[in-house]
């Protein structure tokens, strides 16, 4: 098609603003999708996006539109992306397939702090932005002022602010007919030799890796030799085609172009988000801009629950690896906890996802530890990278110690302004700006610690604004910290699974919590249990579990000798669930729930 | 070698039911109580040929109250069973008897009947703790029926006594082990209380109406009665049982040691070269099934090598005899021994007085 008729453009929001319904919005008014094929979210296809109500995938739409009666037919390329701090480096590669991008903010809740976050994203992109309210017929909605607040985020008047309800499809057309006139339509060179952008990749078990591409410059047909740019993989591609909405295979695909491509490839590492494909013969040589190397920021360890399932677990994450490359692993063996995978995530959502996809496609049970960032170890000239608490050196062994931080917004009504910066201070945060988008809401940056973030620092900020705050970061990069690590002690042995590398300001606190904690949740055994939390050789606290004094029935005659057996049978089955550390035997549920990371975090005022 | 069996005796008839109680036993069913004992006899009919080659040591009427019948029915039913069955001359016959139904002729009788031991279900001298326990008699009511005991002529006397109830102290526990001991029965049987789920007890415990039994203020009532009773010359034989020497229950070391015992009556168990069977629970359907020529059987399990080992140790470790060492994993046993939990003698291990309070932790480790 000439591109001077295509548009690519995508819709940025934050979460509940209503994106969702309003892709369904042009899906319908372009009827693209049959009317008895059309679902509410009908581009969120995991049964987890569904259930979350978030984009966990990016998709892709061709839409056919024609604005007037008579007015040739434009081809709309929607880009639903990923919403989610974790995806940030995802979201960059679909904003950059695009031209365009409509901001739409909730006429009720204005801008928030992942509006904010992804229209910067876009305007960095160089993408023209479209500003849209939704939610105009709420009863709540104030769509002059948050029109204010939005006019002067992208600058320009109020006036200019589209005003839609994608539930009831009012100003939708409109919002369509903008897209035409103010995205600028692809300026790639047909002639020129291919690039295509892999903005998002899918696995398919029978087709191997199925890329989502932008084509840039050149055509790319069926059947193809293609070439990798990142790592010089060569393939033979099976298939191109477009979305529209179900996956339709096509001749090819040439610049300006959404589509998908059948790449060929069995294992999505060789076909990475943000890599550039070309042709092996006539390719280009230098790639589009922007690829990197999916990067972990978040650690935890995965454990099955039995122990005999550890094969099964290995198995599973073989598999989800094909199909997600962020997802690093690397066995580890854990004494508490038995044979696992120390496994890297892109964020707590992202580890979240993993967890259940194991948990769900796979049938396994698994018990995680308590997630932690990387750290870095310098010891004169060396550095060392340390993603696992129990690997940490002890203090006096090494020079310093960083942490990854985090640049934080946070949008909030004024008069919650208080508590979030208490909260922020309390999290070792340093302001860093405060601005007002109006005299009613205003905009804070902190610097804060990655590790701070991870554990409950949503539902505390969630809980002090009543639910009015929202919460956006991007990584900084790695700082200096007071950091030392805690161990949690059994009788004397440590147990691995609890060690943790908490600022030393906060460590008694830790210790405190984690001894209390495991001091319920351990049953009385016949010796005394003590519990300690230690900072290398020094006990910071220390709780006890009394020894068991009784553990016999009573009576037993004749009849109670069978029940009596059963019951002992039955504490056996018990024991043998539990995992024995030196001579301690703790309860799985122990594990589980003192590793739980949504119990307040420790050293905060509540 | 003859087989060394015990013979118990079901009569599942009481005046109430106690909270505590789970046993098969009913109240206001005394009107069948006559055609029970004919029931009794006849299952004694249908399997005294399987048993011919036993010789039973021992025989134990137990419930329920057998007590609540006339001495004369016992009598026969005891001078019946004694034709079924091989029962030694010397046989220990024991009776439980409450102390609300019996009184100085009916101990006699009981005694002429053959009754050799009685055990009296005295509980607590504490009115408080019988009231928490829904018993019905009065601490004098039990002095009453022991000094009738003592009366009626020689015989051994068993006191029952359950510590930890609800409202009951480490002191009045002390004072109900004092007073049974300034008694002197040959034998006291002191239980830990055990909350049952299905009784009344057990419902008020999961509705929250009753605390559950401290289980270290149960230990400390259990170690202030090894003390009282062993100061007072009484043999700790059993988890919750203390003899005279010399008069330690035949009976239920049976079960202890593991020896073959045949049970009559309703929901009564049976257990003989690895299988376990009892008859049905409801009396009536006992009733019925005896009267239509069958046996009574309601159930039955047989043990497998593994699940009768664990028998064998978990029966064994309740008494002071233990088990033999080469039963039990070397090492831990030499640890328990080192923490003063068991102690190895002749070849063999039991566990402490300490160590037996703890016997299902420690079964489950040896």
């Amino acid at each position: 098609m000439d591109q001077a008729l295509i548009r690519n453009f995508c819709i940025v929001a934050h979460i509940d603003h209503g994106k969702s319904t309003l892709a369904d919005r042009f899906l319908e008014l372009t009827h693209s999708v049959a009317e008895r094929q059309m679902r509410d979210q009908y581009l969120d296809r995991m049964d987890l996006e569904r259930e979350r109500g978030i984009t966990i995938k990016a998709q892709a739409v061709r839409l056919r539109y024609a604005p007037s009666p008579g007015a040739p037919d434009y081809e709309l390329n929607l880009i639903d992306t990923p919403g989610h701090v974790d995806f940030t480096y995802e979201v960059s590669r679909s904003l950059a397939a695009c031209e365009g991008a409509i901001l739409l903010v909730d006429a009720a809740q204005g801008i928030e702090a992942q509006t904010l976050a992804n229209f910067h994203l876009a305007r960095e992109a160089g993408l023209a932005i479209i500003p849209a309210l939704n939610k105009i017929d709420l009863p709540a909605a104030d769509p002059d002022e948050v029109a204010r607040e939005l006019a002067a985020l992208v600058g320009g008047e109020p006036a200019d602010v589209l005003r839609v309800s994608a539930k009831s499809g009012d100003g939708v057309p409109a919002l369509l007919d903008a897209v035409i006139d103010h995205v600028p339509a692809p300026s790639g060179d047909p002639a020129a030799p291919l690039r295509a952008l892999v903005f998002d990749s899918t696995y398919d078990p029978y087709r191997g890796v199925i890329a989502y591409l932008r084509v840039v410059d050149g055509e790319i047909r069926g059947r193809d030799r293609i070439l990798f740019l990142s790592n010089r993989f060569v393939s033979e591609s099976e298939e191109v085609g477009a979305f529209a909405p179900e996956p339709e295979p096509v001749p090819s695909l040439s610049a300006g172009d959404v589509g998908y491509l059948v790449t060929g490839v069995k294992d999505v590492r060789h076909a990475k988000v943000g890599d550039t494909v070309t042709l092996a013969r006539h390719g280009a040589t230098s790639p589009l801009p922007g690829y990197r190397d999916p990067k972990p920021m978040v650690w935890s360890g995965l454990f099955p629950a039995e122990g005999g399932d550890y094969p099964l677990l290995r198995d599973a994450l073989d598999k989800l690896k094909l199909s997600d490359a962020s997802l690093v692993y690397e066995p580890e063996s854990s004494l508490a906890l038995g044979f696992g995978f120390r496994c890297g995530f892109l964020g707590l959502l992202h580890m979240d996802i993993v967890k259940e996809r194991l948990e769900r496609e796979f049938n396994l049970e698994l018990i995680a530890t308590a997630p932690n960032v990387e750290f870095l170890v310098r010891r004169s000239e060396e550095t060392t990278t340390v993603h696992n608490p129990s690997e940490m050196p002890a203090p006096g062994t090494y020079d310093d110690v960083e942490e990854p931080f985090v640049i934080a917004t946070v949008v909030t009504p004024s008069t919650y302004l208080g508590p979030v910066m208490d909260l922020c201070q309390s999290r070792r945060g340093s302001l860093q700006d405060l601005k007002y988008l109006s005299p009613e809401r205003a905009e804070i940056h902190y610097l804060l610690p990655l590790a701070e973030i991870i554990f409950d620092f949503f539902d505390q900020l969630k809980s002090r604004t009543r639910g009015y705050a929202s919460l956006d970061y991007e990584h900084w990069g790695y700082e200096p910290s007071d950091l030392v690590r805690v161990d949690v002690l059994l009788q004397g042995e440590p147990v691995d699974a609890f060690s943790s590398v908490v600022h030393r300001e906060k460590s008694y606190a830790y210790g405190r919590v984690m001894t209390e904690r495991l001091q319920k949740l351990i049953p009385r055994q016949l010796y005394e249990v003590a519990i300690q939390a230690t900072i290398g050789s020094r006990v910071i606290a220390r709780e006890t579990v009394r020894a068991k004094r009784k553990d016999v029935l009573a009576k037993c005659y004749g009849g109670d000798i069978t029940r009596k057996r059963k019951l002992l049978e039955k504490q056996k089955e018990g024991k043998k669930r539990m995992r024995r550390v030196g001579r301690v035997d703790v309860p799985q549920e122990a594990f589980i729930a003192a590793l739980r990371v949504d119990q307040g975090a420790v050293g905060e005022r509540k | 070698m003859t087989e060394r069996a015990g013979l118990y005796v079901h009569v599942p008839f009481c005046l109430t039911r106690c909270g505590y109680c789970d046993f098969n036993t009913y109240a206001g069913l005394d009107h069948l109580a006559g055609r029970y004992v004919e029931s009794l006899r006849a299952e004694a009919r249908l399997t005294s040929p399987e048993w011919s080659g036993a010789t039973f040591v021992s025989m134990f009427l137990g419930g329920g109250t057998p007590t609540t019948m006339p001495s004369k029915t016992i009598a026969g039913l005891i001078a019946h069973l004694r034709e079924s069955f091989a029962l030694e001359p010397t046989a220990e016959v024991t009776s439980e008897a409450n102390p609300d139904t019996v009184d100085e002729p009916y101990l006699v009788g009981l005694l002429e009947a053959g009754v050799t031991r009685l055990s009296m279900g005295v509980q607590s001298f504490d009115p408080v703790v019988l009231d928490s326990l829904e018993r019905i008699h009065s601490p004098q009511s039990a002095r009453a029926a022991f000094t009738a005991a003592r009366a009626a002529g020689p015989s051994d006397v068993n006191l029952d006594l359950i510590y930890g109830a609800h409202g009951e102290s480490l002191d009045s526990w002390q004072r109900t082990l004092d007073e049974a001991i300034a008694m002197g029965p040959e034998h006291l049987s002191c239980y830990a209380l055990t909350i049952e789920p299905a009784t009344p007890l057990g419902r008020k415990v999961a509705a929250g109406l009753v605390p559950p039994p401290d289980p270290d203020l149960q230990a400390e009532m259990y170690d202030l009665t090894c003390s009282a009773l062993g100061a007072a010359g009484y043999e700790h034989y059993e988890v919750s049982n203390w003899a005279k020497p010399g008069h330690r229950c035949v009976h239920n070391l049976g079960y202890w040691d593991g020896r073959p015992y045949l049970g009559l009556g309703a929901g009564a168990h049976s257990f003989r070269d690895a299988r376990r069977w009892w008859n049905v629970r409801p009396p009536q359907e006992y009733l019925e099934l005896v009267a239509s020529g069958q046996l009574p059987t309601g159930g039955e399990e047989h043990l497998t090598d593994e699940e009768r080992g664990l028998e064998r140790l978990l029966l064994g470790l309740r008494t002071a005899d233990g088990v033999p060492k080469e039963w039990l994993d070397p090492a831990r046993a030499d640890r328990f021994v080192a923490d003063g939990l068991a102690v190895s003698r002749n070849g063999h291990v039991a566990l402490t007085d300490r160590g037996m309070l703890l016997a299902n932790e420690l079964t489950l480790s040896l």
